[in-house]
């Protein structure tokens, strides 16, 4: 075989293996785009239309403004049922965004204070507190669920963003401050030292020397606390009450799984849910891939 | 508990902040929850010279209605106010788990005749008291399933939001294809019929069931199916199990089952994984022709737009010698914290539940037969059939005189104890071990019926 | 996570210089830690007290007038219960099935991101959004697609004549455990292949260079250079995905409800069943307990295996 030959075919399996990876991920995903602009009736047609037949935005339009979709006309006394909680997700939404964005600077500001002393600092019963953060992470949510329940009830905080920030940073600091710890071990110490000699303070090489260093590193921590708390359900359902405080999983379960549930808008709701992560991951992926090879460059 | 009334009183009297209030409980030895509990207690007690407040907790159902039936509601009652709170109806039960654990401030609640005797003994809710005499005087006008459903140990512990009853549905389109006049009438004659069905093609599966695990509507259907039959039953007086027997009603229907799924291939084997909604979404679409609902999924099978075959969905009585099926009650429940709450508090507690679920000035109130005209749900008054409005509203979608009968059919779940949620659980795994051949339909109920004893005997 | 960075640390030398002189210095550090240490133990010691409490204690709650202590009563409750077997084997089954499935899609994708062509970069891009969605999502669709009578799985497979009637996919207990992990696989494969990207991007070139002179095919470089360099952040991935996959929650309880015939029904359901339905509080502290003791055992083994083969 010749080599341009060869490579040709290897190039060819290569883009024949991405088609397949691209299918894989994106497929579910371009499904339940054109299933939002489908009509309940059409979603229930069989064999399913892979396009939709007739388009409709009366899916978001009912989201947005509560025009009652046309697959849902009244005719009679009687009107199909229709998930009311799907006008309930642009709230949803904010409050997402809003738990998502606070847990991500909490973390990224108190995770790299707490990540900076761990890599560089020497003080009585550092092993001690560092195992018991990562040590709380190993039991299992559910076992501490009721018992969150009482100490977020306890403190007056249920149906707050507060008290689902708090839950949430419990959840996260511990992976932000053992990534960041090794991120900051990782970075030279020397340029740290010469500052420290110049007479800078610990905080000060802190933020004028490590962090724009690490910067790959703290956006990749703070995108993995984004997602955690923008997709955490089983909290989210139990301390939030109303629509003031509940998350979009919290409304999505229920959009889907209510009696008066409908796939069409079902589908407009998952589609407006996957917008910001969507963002989110795409905006960051660059410096997600490269904030985890610095971290695990050293290995 | 002496040194913590006192406390109570101090602070209510406004002799202490709410923080000294605390040290003093947390000094007392008490969780920081129940000193926070009862300050909220004490802080809706502060309150009630001026406007009343009342805790509503429902599942998210019709929320639009329900909010404006509070609107109506506090108009005609100003010193009252509703504080509403909605959660989704498949977590509603563990977000009320956590809630009573909690103390959350809960006053008057949505529940339901799966969750009374686990409710009742756990004292989160409470039974109708004295103060609440024209709600259980009404007694003699429920369907007796309506009536069983609310009480617990003799006592009664709600008033109707509805009450709807299991329903064997059809689609007259696939048996006037197939040429046949009449539903079936037994079990026997089902099988016939839908392998009528499928062999002209109409339907692969005629049947499609409501099995899914996760679905505690999956164990209704099943008991339904027993009830339909000769000597129906799972327990006997003394709750001890009798579904075990050999050739009992159980013992028939589970054989049933496993034939249709495995051998006639008439029962979609989905089925085991299918909940409400997706029974609903398959039923429109055609797939099927015999399914076993509830009476409300008829009058969204037939509203024009949900499907190519609105309006051919038809009712029957269960087939089986008897004809009985399963019917449940959702309620109004009162809660324990509400008995804590002054007299002014409980009289306006009588006076929604008066509003939301009883009578007006000696009428049905407009929230009961606005539940049964706009959204077809069932109720559990026999003298509501009465009424001309509710006749026209369920015929257009329905057989009102079905509809009735098979409330009149309808009997309360059996088994329906604090420990039934444990059965529950596990009966529903085991039942689909038998459908699917992995176990004997011998050795299942074996398996239910040790598992209830050593329940029984737990909590004894 | 505690235990690789401990064998991560185990494995290093200790830092070069340190700064002496503890005063100022320590009291920065703990003024630092101050905030993560409260959030953390307000939410962590409290409640696994409160646990390790109840998990001792009758505390059934609709018998709300007995609390008595039962010793270690509550586990020995879970050990005789009806669901322990059931529960134990379908997360077995889960787990081995859905890490090892994890972790190949994770480094071939990653292979493959690896390679310099334009497809790489696109890949990379589109890869990774699936991990982004909430497992409630992923769990919504996937049962969405996968539902037999409506599903447009079934509907693509019928038109093209693959199949007559439709395959019940998630009502067949085999083809639901499948199914349940191409769910976990789409949902966790993304991140596990960025991270083995990382790994792979942490390699020196000079590391292939120096083979390709000595004539070594693909596979004895992947064998024998990348395999080996690859360990750490393997190792890594193998004991993230444990976890999650042992402790998955949201994705059963939306796809499949535990069902058919408990087939898909994991120990982490039945803690949550054991509090949320059987409002047995007692029981399911005692359980939740046994599930961290588990893992805790899985990954020191892990270690282990790992420490005695670097030592080979």
């Amino acid at each position: 075989m010749t080599s341009a030959r060869r490579k040709l075919l290897q190039k060819g399996g290569l883009w024949a293996a991405t088609v397949v990876v691209l299918f894989f991920v994106l497929a579910p995903m371009l499904w339940i785009l054109d299933s939002s602009f489908q009509g309940e009736n059409e979603l229930l047609t069989r064999p399913s239309h892979l396009l939709p037949q007739q388009p409709t935005v009366g899916n978001f339009d009912y989201i947005f403004t509560g025009a009652i979709p046309r697959s849902f006309e009244v005719t009679g006394t009687l009107r199909s049922r229709i998930s009311q909680e799907a006008r309930e997700v642009p709230q949803a939404l904010e409050n997402s965004i809003i738990v998502a964005v606070a847990v991500t600077i909490a973390n990224a500001v108190l995770g790299a204070l707490a990540a900076y002393s761990f890599a560089r600092l020497r003080f009585a019963g550092k092993t001690l507190a560092f195992n018991f953060l990562l040590g709380s992470r190993l039991l299992p949510a559910i076992a501490v669920a009721i018992p969150y329940y009482a100490i977020i009830n306890a403190a007056n905080l249920l149906d707050t963003y507060t008290g689902l920030i708090l839950v949430d940073l419990t959840f996260t600091l511990p992976f932000t401050v053992w990534f960041l710890r090794d991120h900051f071990r990782a970075l030279p110490e020397e340029i740290e030292e010469a500052a420290l000699i110049d007479g800078c303070g610990r905080l000060q090489v802190l933020f004028r020397i490590v962090l724009p260093l690490a910067a790959p590193g703290l956006v990749a921590a703070g995108a993995f606390a984004f997602m955690f708390s923008y997709n955490e359900f089983l909290f989210a359902l139990l301390l939030t009450q109303t629509i003031k405080s509940q998350t979009l999983p919290v409304i999505l379960a229920s959009v889907a799984t209510n009696p008066d549930a409908s796939l069409a808008l079902t589908a407009a709701s998952v589609v407006l849910a996957m917008v910001p992560p969507l963002l989110f991951a795409l905006g960051f992926q660059r410096f997600l891939a490269r904030g985890l090879v610095a971290a695990l460059g050293r290995t | 508990m002496k040194d913590l009334e006192n406390l109570t009183a101090e602070l209510a009297g406004g002799r202490l902040s709410r923080r000294e209030f605390v040290q003093r409980v947390v000094g007392l030895g008490l969780s920081g929850t129940a000193a926070f509990a009862l300050m909220e207690a004490c802080g809706q007690g502060s309150q009630s010279s001026g406007s009343i407040q009342l805790s509503f907790v429902t599942w998210s159902y019709g929320v639009s209605t329900i909010q404006d039936n509070i609107k109506k509601f506090q108009s005609s009652h100003k010193n009252v106010q509703i504080q509403f709170q909605d959660f989704a109806w498949t977590n509603y039960h563990d977000t009320m788990v956590a809630r009573f654990t909690g103390k959350t401030p809960t006053d008057i609640c949505y529940s339901s005749d799966h969750w009374l005797s686990e409710w009742a003994a756990a004292r989160w809710i409470t039974p109708l008291s004295s103060g609440f005499s024209d709600l259980t005087s009404y007694k003699s006008d429920y369907f007796p399933y309506v009536l069983q459903g609310m009480t617990y140990q003799g006592k009664l512990y709600g008033i109707p939001y509805y009450a709807d009853t299991w329903a064997f549905l059809y689609n007259q389109d696939h048996l006037q294809r197939a040429g046949i006049s009449t539903p079936p009438q037994t079990w026997e004659e089902l099988t016939q019929q839908a392998l009528e069905i499928k062999s002209k093609g109409i339907a692969n599966y005629p049947v499609l069931l409501l099995f899914s695990q996760s679905d505690p509507g999956s164990i209704e259907v099943w008991e339904s199916m027993v009830f339909s039959r000769q000597d129906g039953h799972l327990f006997d007086d003394n709750l001890n199990p009798v579904f075990n027997r050999a050739g009992s009603a159980a013992a028939k229907v589970i054989d049933w089952i496993r034939d249709a799924m495995n051998n006639a291939r008439i029962m979609d084997p989905a089925s085991l994984t299918s909940e409400e909604i997706p029974v609903v979404k398959a039923m429109a679409s055609g797939a099927h022709t015999f399914t076993i609902l509830e009476t409300y999924n008829q009058a969204e099978l037939n509203k024009s737009g949900s499907g190519p075959f609105a309006g051919k969905f038809k009712m029957a009585p269960m087939p089986g010698e008897t004809h009985n099926t399963v019917g449940y009650v959702r309620f109004y429940a009162v809660t324990d914290q509400l008995t804590r709450r002054p007299p002014d508090v409980q009289k306006a507690a009588d006076q929604f539940l008066q509003y939301f679920g009883g009578k007006v000035n000696g009428t049905f109130s407009p929230v009961v037969v606005r539940w049964a005209v706009e959204n077809g749900l069932g109720f559990g008054w026999k003298s509501l059939w009465d009424d001309q409005q509710v006749r026209t509203a369920f015929s257009q979608w329905g057989d009102p005189d079905m509809l009735r009968r098979n409330q009149e059919l309808a009997r309360i779940k059996e088994g329906l104890t604090k420990y039934f949620p444990d059965w529950d659980v596990f009966t529903r795994a085991e039942l689909q071990k038998a459908y699917l051949g992995q176990t004997s339909t011998q050795a299942a109920l074996d398996a239910m019926a040790e598992k209830w004893k050593s329940l029984k005997q737990g909590n004894s | 996570m505690a235990n690789v960075t401990a064998a991560t640390e185990a494995g290093r030398t200790p830092a070069l210089r340190r700064r002496p002189g503890p005063g100022r210095e320590a009291i920065y550090a703990y003024l630092t830690l101050l905030p993560v240490l409260l959030v953390v133990a307000a939410f962590s010691l409290y409640p696994i007290l409160y646990a390790a409490y109840l998990s001792l204690h009758k505390e059934l709650l609709t018998d709300p007038g007995d609390h008595h202590f039962v010793g270690f009563g509550n586990y020995v409750d879970v050990f005789h219960s009806f669901y322990l077997v059931d529960s134990v084997t379908s997360t077995l089954v889960f787990v081995l099935m859905s890490v090892p499935a994890v972790m190949v899609f994770g480094l071939l994708v990653a292979l493959l991101l690896n390679q310099a062509f334009a497809g790489a970069g696109i890949l990379r891009v589109a890869v990774l959004l699936p991990w982004a969605l909430p497992p409630v999502v992923s769990g919504i669709i996937w049962r969405w697609i996968l539902n037999d009578d409506y599903g447009v799985l079934n509907s693509i497979l019928r038109q093209l004549s693959i199949v007559h009637y439709a395959i019940p996919w998630l009502s067949n207990p085999q083809l639901a455990r499948v199914a349940l992990v191409f769910a976990q696989v789409w949902h966790e494969g993304p991140l596990a292949a960025i991270f083995l990207l990382a790994g792979l991007r942490a390699i020196p070139a000079e590391t292939y260079g120096a083979a390709r002179v000595d004539g070594a095919g693909w596979w004895a470089i992947f064998r024998h250079i990348t395999l080996p360099l690859l360990r750490a952040p393997l190792l890594l991935v193998l004991i993230y995905e444990t976890i999650v996959a042992a402790v998955t929650f949201d994705l059963v309880y939306i796809m499949t409800g535990g069902g058919p015939a408990n087939a898909t029904a994991l120990v982490s359901w039945f803690a949550y069943t054991e509090v949320f339905k059987f409002v047995n509080l007692g029981n399911g502290s005692a359980l939740a307990f046994l599930i961290a003791a588990a893992l805790l055992v899985i990954i020191l083994g892990y270690l282990r295996a790992l420490r005695v083969e670097s030592n080979r």
